[in-house]
């Protein structure tokens, strides 16, 4: 969790926000481009989640910390497929936009991640 | 009569969809792990979770009468905010730890504070006419 990982993601899931607001500012609807991102953002939360698991027994962490911990890196790992799943099944500018709701809450949710770690 | 869950509707749906998420496991940590330290906090934080849970199945169309679901839930949601910010102002012992309404959702960015004014806009917006 030290690593540079953590911070990648954060950054990566704000970008991701921000591409999608430019698709919904000129009203284009996603693409496998959009999609190829956040898949990555999803892979890398994943190695994360491993990472937490395989070192979470040296850290310091109280009982409901553990448990708060891998609350956040589950919900970040199923926060961008249901928004995926909610955002594609209409094509509008509100639907694309919730894939922007889903980075910012991807971002959110490995700070949230990062906190607890530390 | 539109949807409360196409164009803008969709994206608000995913907002408070997010809201019901964090705060019904939030709420579940809290009553699990701590729910005698601070009863009255923890209590309020699952109604709040209920409360975001009832708005987003209202504004997304499920169940049998989701328009009135919604404006119960997200009318509630801003009695909710404004009475308990207001409180919490007031007098910041009175939770002693956080909820999700205190100081109106300062803690939040003060999205619980607007998200139930664009809720009813959108109940408004979105309502039968004929």
């Amino acid at each position: 969790m030290d690593g540079p990982l953590p911070l990648v993601l954060i950054y990566a899931s704000l970008a991701f926000a921000v591409v999608v607001l430019v698709y919904v500012a000129l009203a284009r609807t996603p693409d496998w481009g959009l999609l190829g991102f956040a898949g990555l953002i999803e892979a890398g939360t994943l190695v994360l989640l491993v990472i937490a698991g395989v070192q979470v027994g040296n850290a310091d962490l109280s009982g409901g910390a553990t448990v708060t911990l891998f609350g956040y890196l589950l919900a970040g790992l199923v926060v961008l497929p249901i928004g995926f799943v909610w955002s594609l099944a209409e094509r509008s500018r509100g639907a694309t936009a919730v894939l922007a709701v889903t980075g910012l809450t991807q971002a959110f949710v490995i700070v949230r991640t990062l906190q607890v770690w530390s | 009569m539109s949807s409360t869950r196409s164009g803008a509707g969709r994206a608000l749906v995913a907002v408070y969809g997010v809201f019901a998420l964090a705060a019904t496991a939030r709420s579940l940590v809290q009553l699990a792990t701590k729910a005698d330290e601070a009863p009255l906090a923890y209590a309020l934080s699952a109604l709040a979770a209920l409360v975001y849970v009832a708005a987003t199945l209202g504004l997304a169309e499920v169940g049998p009468a989701p328009r009135r679901l919604a404006w119960a839930a997200v009318g509630f949601e801003l009695v909710g905010v404004l009475t308990v910010g207001t409180l919490t102002v007031l007098d910041p012992e009175l939770f002693p730890d956080q909820t999700v309404w205190s100081a109106y959702g300062a803690g939040y960015g003060w999205l619980p504070l607007v998200l139930p004014f664009v809720g009813l806009a959108w109940l408004w917006r979105t309502r039968p006419r004929g």
